[in-house]
């Protein structure tokens, strides 16, 4: 019953992160139009300078998008094959982590232009340290299994 | 490590075969390896109850102490 609530789970987050990286694929596909846009409408700046920042913190931020959710869906595949406590996924994990800060420090660059986007960038390193906290437990858990399976 | 299982040398002097220890102590083949081949990490009681059993031995007879 537990196994299949957990499966359950498992299958609509691989749904919801294919989703996700949908949407990033079609954030790149209108990344020259919606970087001019929130450069616009969202920062009120119209100079080359701005826009110039604004496209490149765009299309890294997607760059980073994808290896967050392409290692969140390996996560999770890894999840439904019962590997839990398995150094593949603290290494996933660390993927995560290092693309947040990345994320972060891009936002923080774009906040040279844009001040609110510090937010983001405070956002962005929030998630990171969740995930790293995340990772520390399964980095304890897999010491505490190895120790367990050689247990006789 | 510096505990050594001597299961091999008590296994030699009774003359019994891993498979035949195994099955005796409920333990998989695998995990009786595993203490043969000094890759344990931690015996339980239980296990070393039954092996002790199994070869009417003592854990002395098993376990020895050598400092590195």
């Amino acid at each position: 019953m537990e196994s299949k609530y957990n499966n359950k789970i498992i299958k609509w987050s691989k749904v919801a992160t294919i989703f996700f990286i949908l949407l990033v694929v079609f954030a790149d596909a209108v990344g020259w139009t919606s970087a001019r846009y929130i450069c616009n409408v969202w920062a009120r700046r119209d100079d080359q300078l701005a826009y110039t920042i604004f496209t490149i913190v765009y299309y890294a931020v997607t760059v980073l998008a994808y290896v967050v959710l392409i290692s969140v869906y390996k996560l999770l595949a890894n999840m439904s094959k019962d590997v839990v406590f398995d150094t593949k996924n603290t290494k996933l994990m660390s993927y995560i982590v290092f693309s947040l800060i990345g994320a972060g420090v891009a936002f923080a660059v774009l906040g040279l232009v844009w001040g609110e986007s510090a937010f983001l960038a405070l956002v962005a390193w929030f998630m990171a340290l969740i995930v790293l906290s995340v990772k520390v437990v399964f980095d304890k858990a897999i010491v505490m299994k190895n120790d367990l399976d050689l247990t006789i | 490590m510096a505990i050594i299982v001597n299961l091999d040398v008590m296994m030699a002097k009774r003359k019994i075969s891993s498979g035949d220890l195994a099955e005796k102590v409920g333990i998989t083949p695998a995990n009786l390896s595993i203490l043969k081949n000094q890759k344990a990490k931690a015996v339980r009681f239980s296990t070393l109850n039954d092996i002790c059993k199994a070869l009417d031995c003592q854990p002395g007879d098993i376990l020895e102490y050598q400092e590195d």
